[in-house]
């Protein structure tokens, strides 16, 4: 039986006392798993990401990761918990050289890991490597999502989480950024996963959580959830047909 | 045209420039215009000033460095006074502008260092009286150089140790983790926190070198002009300028702007009159900004 990396019970959590937007949400990821969480605009998926990051305040329940208590640590305890995060927007330091934002993530690790582990980055992202001092800012869309991640991955974290990562991509990106995705996790990452795009995601996903007002209306295996009706109808966007499959749309 | 201009304007720039260094670092690091800033030169000149007299008193009159008008206890109570002067930084910050950030409205928090600045100036007339005191009463001889220009050797020496001093913070800001942190924190904050950097830490550490260089403006000035309560508060403007000017947030951009600032004060007074030397760093400001509204390093709002 797989490990548990982050189990997050019944959470509450919100941006003004008082006025919950994550009212009761509960989820779990496996040790080596991408676990996908989906909903409509609004549903405060971006919201409950950030409260699991302690970027917005806690009320309720309770977040664990590898067994440790890790309920509204600050964001900037985080990554020495071993939880990464990758912002939707401005997940880069755009004035900064890709390699000085490597480093300055890295400062979580003792110095002398710090050299490796870019070496180690520039070798899942060969990409990188080429671009090593031009500024973040100056990248294309995909490489600058390609600098979030490794710089998220630099602090070797037990769990990558991603809001929308193919947000505001062109299409050839977009896939660009979930073949990135699998081979994150073929070199073993857990990922915890936001999207909006629904198809792409169950695609690499394992499992999914769809999220609505708040609270997880539904959990399933992620090429099953594609194609439940009542999922489909109300949250997805899409007619589910068995004949069709997951192509429909 | 006499060239003897481009000395004195160098000196000004230096002083400007290095004044300007912190300015640019609490702005872009903590979102605000440190009114105050002047009145930590002043600061941190009477502070290098008692430390010299400390350091004559526990060890007696010691000559001066030969050519120099100053010797070794000059030097230490530098270092002295810039840590002293981040220190007084730092409890500003702790005490006055540390609460008014948390709660957001940035106009208040300037309004708070006009305060502040006020206070520390009144607090140094009531302690040291407005009339003018001096490192050294030694007058020296300017040395003709070549075209006309005449160089004492303490002005060389403090034109050698501004330009250690500016390349020694910009290793620090694009070499070390601190700086890159420092950089970070200045681009995006939020994301800052996310990649695990102490922001507060970041905080105490541009108030600890913002006040240390505002130490060594104040005490060149103290140097080669004369110590005055109201010393560095009469700087405000052309630091102010020099900032802007370079590219807020621009440590190469500040310094630069320092010494066009004070090179072109020089110049006005030679061609025009010292009448003139306040305004020229205001028109240069306006035309440049007219050019380029950023500033010559400037990156524009993030
Ligand atoms: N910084 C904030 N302050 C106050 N309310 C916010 C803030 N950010 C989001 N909200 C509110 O929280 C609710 C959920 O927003 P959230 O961004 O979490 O949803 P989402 O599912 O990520 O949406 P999207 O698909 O558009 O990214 C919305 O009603 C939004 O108005
Ligand atoms: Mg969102």
């Amino acid at each position: 039986m797989a490990r548990t990396v982050l189990e997050v019970r019944s959470l509450e959590a919100g941006y003004e006392p008082g006025v919950p937007i994550v009212r009761g949400a509960s989820i779990r990821v496996e040790e080596g798993e991408i676990v996908v969480v989906l909903g409509p605009n609004g549903a405060g998926k971006s919201s409950f990401i950030k409260a699991i990051a302690g970027l917005v305040p806690v009320s309720g329940g309770s977040v664990t990761l590898d067994g440790q208590d890790i309920t509204g640590a600050p964001a900037h305890r985080m990554v020495r918990l071993g939880l990464a995060f990758v912002p939707q927007t401005e997940n880069v330091f755009p004035l900064m050289s890709v390699e000085d934002n490597l480093k300055v993530a890295g400062g979580v690790l003792p110095k002398r890991e710090v050299a490796p582990r870019i070496e180690e980055m520039y070798r899942l992202f060969p990409d990188l490597r080429e671009r090593r001092t031009t500024p973040a800012g100056n990248l294309s869309g995909g490489q600058r999502q390609m600098v979030a991640v490794a710089r998220a991955l630099m602090v070797r974290p037990k769990l990558l989480v991603l809001d929308e990562p193919s947000a505001g991509l062109s299409p050839k990106f977009v896939s660009m950024v979930f073949q990135m995705l699998t081979d994150v996790r073929k070199a073993g990452v857990t990922i915890l996963l936001v999207e909006q795009n629904a198809k792409a995601a169950l695609a690499i996903g394992d499992r999914a959580y769809v999220l609505v007002e708040g609270r997880d209306a539904h959990e399933g295996v992620a090429s099953e959830l594609w194609n439940d009706p009542v999922v489909a109808e109300l949250y997805l966007g899409h007619r589910a047909s068995p004949a069709q499959g997951g192509e429909s749309r | 045209m006499n060239m003897q201009f481009l000395v004195d304007g160098l000196l000004t720039g230096s002083m400007i420039g290095l004044g300007a260094i912190g300015v640019t670092l609490t702005y872009s690091i903590l979102r605000f215009s440190n009114f105050s800033h002047g009145d930590l030169m002043a600061w941190g000149t009477y502070a290098t000033l008692m430390f010299v007299g400390a350091i004559t008193a526990l060890f007696g009159k010691v000559a001066p460095i030969a050519p120099l008008s100053f010797g070794w206890p000059l030097l230490l109570a530098l270092a002295l006074g810039m840590l002293f002067t981040g220190g007084l930084a730092l409890l500003l910050d702790k005490i006055l502008f540390q609460r008014l950030r948390a709660k957001g409205q940035m106009i208040i928090v300037v309004m708070a260092s006009f305060g502040a600045s006020m206070a520390l100036r009144s607090l140094l007339e009531f302690l040291f009286t407005s009339s003018p005191a001096y490192f050294s009463r030694a007058i020296q001889i300017a040395k003709p150089i070549g075209f006309g220009i005449r160089i004492t050797p303490d002005q060389i020496a403090l034109l050698l140790l501004t330009a250690a001093l500016v390349t020694a913070v910009h290793l620090l800001m694009t070499r070390s983790q601190i700086g890159r942190e420092m950089r970070a924190v200045s681009q995006n904050i939020g994301l800052a926190r996310v990649v695990g950097i102490d922001v507060a830490r970041v905080v105490r550490f541009t108030w600890l070198i913002g006040g240390a260089l505002a130490c060594v403006a104040g005490v060149m000035i103290g140097v080669l002009v004369q110590i005055r309560p109201l010393m560095g508060f009469d700087m405000l403007l052309p630091v102010f300028a020099a900032a802007i000017l370079g590219g807020i947030g621009s440590i190469p951009g500040a310094v630069l702007g320092g010494l066009i600032i004070g090179l072109s004060e020089a110049a006005a007074v030679q061609i025009f009159g010292a009448e003139w030397r306040a305004a020229i760093a205001f028109v240069i400001l306006m035309a440049v900004l007219f050019v380029r509204p950023i500033g010559l390093f400037g990156v524009g709002e993030r």
